[in-house]
């Protein structure tokens, strides 16, 4: 019964997951409200459009009931220029995660600490210029669901297989930040990077604490016999990890 | 109020009601606590399968709510199995797909806890502070495989062995027999949003590193990776989330 799996999801629970995220529909059948248990579905009545989440979507669009709007970011032109801003702009870090769509106000609200996949990153007025979490997933799926609601899909295609290539670039970079420890940050990582960069980038961290562990412990002594001083900057010569 | 009063305030109202009247107006409500609920679920979920130690049992009786919520849907299919209309069938099965994916939920989330109960039974059921972590029926599974495996212990090899090498929880010479899990692991972890009021929503997270400790502020939405236990109280608070 036990789950016979390694910490950390794996690519189907990631897609999982990623079936989750609201995307736009344009019905072409009525359908009314049900009320599930994550909630009512929103009545459709063509042609008016929709969010509702992925799977629900993926189910109607195979019944050809619905067909699925692309979210902004998955048309070739903001592609392209992610692509741009990830190769030229910032060719050392990810491109930035959308903004949260909502923002904090005085008041605290429920939606404060929502994250994706429940944020409505990729409907069809989610912003153009930014990879969601999901991104991977989300555009491999629907290339394989509904090639013709996407406009230029070979085109899409192409820009996703560049940008994953140009980022699992930057991914296996990151791992040099691990050497000395400490939190590294992976600001507009996505789902699918994580979790196929995952196994290696933690195993090379637990190592390296392993076989630094001895050194961390006498550095720490060092620091208290100082009085808290500051540490740390002092003992990069010998780090020597390219 | 945080989102386990929220939650807690929910659970309470939906109790209030029948259950069997709500396929009416009165879902409203309801809608709120069935995405929140899904929500939660989720995240437990998540959390629960990136980290290397057992988290605390939701005490919002998040998973029974989620239970309860199926067992009512899978009595709705049934008495709309007879109906034979088309339309109403296509109805169900967006019902029963939903249903499945609440299933697998609860399912891969009570799974991935017995997983790490197996591993190290004695380590959760050593103190009464790891033990409060687990629910009820998970300390009867525990008590139940650890009685078992000492039995089985007992009869292959350890009945054979001097009374005083027979125990399984010595600690003599300063070390513990009993394994614990990983509590340095490496994780990836998400900023949510800091709980004090009039923040800006980032998240100050301090690691311990080799040759230095580190502290950044992490925003909502951004992914870092850190040790576990730096992170653990973040996590439990609801500042950050596992990914």
């Amino acid at each position: 019964m036990a789950l016979p799996l390694q910490p950390g999801l794996t690519p189907m629970e990631v897609a999982f997951l990623c079936e989750m995220e609201m995307v736009t529909v344009i019905p072409r059948q009525r359908l009314e409200s049900l009320n599930l248990l994550g909630g009512p579905t929103p009545a459709l009545r063509p042609p008016h459009r929709a969010p509702i989440p992925l799977w629900l979507a993926l189910l109607l669009k195979r019944q050809r009931r619905a067909n699925i709007l692309p979210p902004p970011w998955l048309l070739p032109s903001s592609l392209d220029s992610i692509l741009k801003y990830e190769t030229d702009i910032s060719p050392q870090t990810f491109s930035p995660p959308p903004p949260h769509p909502y923002p904090i106000s005085a008041q605290p609200a429920a939606t404060d600490y929502t994250s994706p996949p429940f944020l409505p990153s990729s409907t069809a007025d989610s912003p153009p210029d930014y990879l969601p979490y999901h991104w991977l997933e989300l555009g491999e799926i629907l290339l394989e669901a509904c090639p013709d609601d996407i406009p230029d899909p070979d085109r899409v295609r192409t820009l996703l297989r560049d940008l994953r290539e140009v980022r699992m670039a930057k991914m296996r970079a990151s791992i040099k930040d691990l050497e000395g420890g400490g939190v590294s940050s992976l600001r507009g990582v996505g789902a699918m990077e994580v979790a196929e960069g995952r196994q290696f980038i933690v195993g090379v961290m637990d190592e390296l604490r392993k076989l630094g562990l001895s050194r961390e412990i006498a550095r720490r002594e060092r620091e208290e016999d100082e009085g808290g001083g500051a540490g740390g900057e002092d003992e990069d010569e010998d780090m020597g990890f390219e | 109020m945080d989102i386990s009063d929220i939650l807690q305030d929910l659970n309470t109202r939906h109790l209030d009601r029948d259950p069997f009247a709500e396929n009416g107006d009165d879902y409203g409500e309801d809608e709120q606590s069935g995405q929140a609920d899904l929500q939660a679920l989720t995240r437990a979920w998540v959390n629960e399968r990136g980290a290397a130690e057992l988290l605390p049992w939701p005490k919002d009786g998040l998973v029974e709510r989620a239970t309860n919520r199926i067992k009512q849907q899978i009595e709705l299919v049934e008495t709309m199995t007879g109906d034979m209309d088309p339309k109403t069938n296509f109805s169900l099965i967006i019902i029963q797909t939903e249903v499945e994916r609440w299933k697998f939920l609860i399912r891969s989330y009570l799974r991935a806890r017995i997983a790490k109960i197996d591993k190290h039974t004695l380590h959760y059921l050593s103190t009464p502070a790891l033990m409060e972590r687990l629910s009820k029926t998970e300390v009867a599974y525990a008590t139940r495989y650890q009685q078992l495996l000492h039995g089985h212990y007992l009869s292959s090899f350890l009945g054979s062995f001097p009374a005083n090498l027979q125990n399984l929880n010595d600690t003599a010479g300063g070390i513990s027999m009993i394994g614990g899990p990983d509590e340095e692991a490496g994780v990836f972890v998400r900023g949510l949003g800091s709980r004090e009021v009039g923040g800006e929503g980032s998240v100050a997270v301090r690691g311990r590193g080799r040759d230095g400790d580190g502290e950044i502020d992490v925003q909502r939405g951004e992914v870092v990776i850190a040790r576990w236990s730096d992170v653990r109280d973040l996590v439990s608070k609801g500042e950050m989330e596992l990914v």
